[in-house]
């Protein structure tokens, strides 16, 4: 266990070392004939976005809802259907009201969670990235957003064709 | 007179090294010290019975002067994404609006903005107000990508891209920035996008099984079982390579499936196609036989796979009396 720690720490330093020398061989003769070539990975596809927002407030949803509709528009993104639920959630808790007896005698709170749905349509990975961050940002307190993302995705090489041989 | 002299003497001797205390100097030298000055004229002191801490004065409080509000000396053509630039509790004297908010008796005005608690507690948008909201997106603009040409409706896109991931991202002011729903993946394609024989096909369908919807023909992997969104594309995309390559495995056991395991009814390995034959070959002692017409096999199947309807019984009718050559 020693013996190979040492190796290890022997090996590292080596390592960075020719690191180094390996870009510094690259990067001095070519610096003026070979600008690094862009390759990046194409970029994704995505359908639909579905934004569903819950808050107990639904002014603030709204609002909310109006600022990611307008940023959505200045980026020209397709805006589809936006909608919310007439009712809120309601969930009830009904307690006693004293600590131990009087069961006629009864407290309930309830939390009302409102909720609010949005669709954007035909995004790129970028377009995406961008306005999710933009509008999670902004996300006022207590309002919680959940983004459901539909990738479109070709078909893998391996099951275009049927297996010829199984 | 001596003594009163001995006491005056010994007084001054005590003031002096008190004096001499207070700035330092040499006490137990027999050479004195030069005296600067002895003061003549010492202040009449005045018998204090009090505290230090009593004598000293009571310190006076200096109160600024209320500054008036912001809003008062706000120019009406102001940038008020300078004024309000991030999000930030309402604040009355910066906000140049007359709000009113809160619940006050029938008849009464609802209370102004100064000191009111129910303008603090909601979150405003005053940091993104239509001018805002254009700057920061003009900002941002220059990351964003349009959507490729040819892809404008789902049925360009579909022929190309037939595979769907859906994958949910969660934002929410929990301790804990993890989602137990954040990582499942749910992978969705059209059956008719697969190449397959029949065979294959039927295998495949038996291999998927719930995860197939025979009225919309779509195949739908979903995987959440691994901690990791990435894991369980991963698991969903190998279920689907796995079932399919599975699928044209021809076991040797497949062979032995009978009547009864069947799923449709085939008129070839039937007792229909027999009885049919031995009708159409009666009595006949050549050695080419004849065999029922493609017609009157895909009408039984029909009678048979889609029930008896009017139609298909009309059918079957006009297959058989064509088949035995009977004229009406």
């Amino acid at each position: 266990m020693l013996q190979l720690l040492k190796t290890l720490r022997l090996r590292q330093p080596a390592r960075f070392a020719s690191a180094l020398s390996n870009t510094a061989a690259a990067t001095l003769p070519g610096t003026e004939a070979t600008p690094p070539a862009i390759v990046g990975e194409p970029d994704k596809l995505y359908s639909k976005l579905e934004i569903e927002l819950r808050g107990i407030d639904p002014a603030v949803l709204k609002s909310y809802t109006w600022f990611a509709t307008t940023a959505a528009e200045h980026l020209g993104i397709e805006l589809g259907k936006c909608w919310s639920p007439r009712k809120a959630h309601h969930e009830r808790m009904t307690l006693l009201k004293s600590v131990h007896i009087y069961k006629k005698h009864r407290v309930q709170y309830e939390i009302r969670t409102h909720f609010r749905y949005m669709n954007f349509h035909k995004l790129t990975g970028s377009t995406l990235d961008t306005f999710l961050e933009y509008i999670e940002r902004n996300l006022p307190e207590g309002v919680a957003l959940q983004a459901s993302k539909t990738e479109l995705q070709q078909i893998p090489e391996h099951l275009r064709q049927p297996p010829e041989q199984v | 007179m001596a003594a009163n002299l001995a006491r005056l003497l010994e007084c001054n001797i005590r003031c002096n090294n008190a004096a001499a205390v207070q700035s330092g100097w040499r006490l137990f030298s027999n050479q004195r010290q030069q005296q600067t000055e002895v003061e003549d004229d010492e202040e009449f002191r005045v018998l204090n019975l009090r505290t230090i801490k009593q004598q000293a004065r009571r310190r006076e409080i200096k109160k600024n002067a209320v500054q008036p509000p912001r809003t008062s000396r706000m120019p009406v053509d102001q940038d008020w994404t300078a004024v309000w630039s991030g999000p930030r509790s309402f604040h009355p004297a910066s906000v140049p609006l007359p709000l009113r908010q809160g619940y006050t008796e029938r008849g009464a005005a609802a209370p102004s903005k100064y000191a009111n608690a129910e303008l603090m507690k909601i979150p405003n948008f005053l940091h993104l107000t239509p001018p805002a909201i254009r700057q920061q997106c003009e900002a941002i603009k220059k990351f964003c990508t349009p959507w490729p040409k040819g892809l404008e409706t789902e049925a360009k896109w579909k022929r190309p891209f037939p595979i769907e991931v859906i994958t949910t991202d969660y934002c929410h002011s929990l301790p804990t920035i993890r989602h137990p729903e954040a990582r499942r993946v749910t992978i969705t394609l059209k059956l008719s996008d697969l190449k397959f024989d029949a065979h294959a096909k039927d295998k495949f369908l038996r291999l998927v099984g719930e995860r197939y919807n025979q009225e919309t023909g779509v195949l739908t992997f979903s995987a959440d079982r691994c901690p990791m969104r990435k894991q369980n594309y991963d698991y969903a995309m190998y279920l689907l390579t796995a079932c399919y390559h599975e699928s044209f495995v021809t076991e040797p056991w497949e062979a032995t499936k009978s009547e009864a395991d069947m799923e449709v009814y085939q008129f070839e390995r039937n007792q229909a196609k027999r009885s049919a034959e031995g009708i159409l070959n009666w009595n006949a002692t050549g050695e080419q036989k004849d065999a029922p017409s493609a017609n009157y096999a895909k009408s039984v199947e029909a009678l048979i796979n889609e029930g008896e309807n009017e139609y298909n019984i009309a059918k079957y009718k006009e297959e058989v009396l064509k088949m035995l050559k009977i004229a009406i």
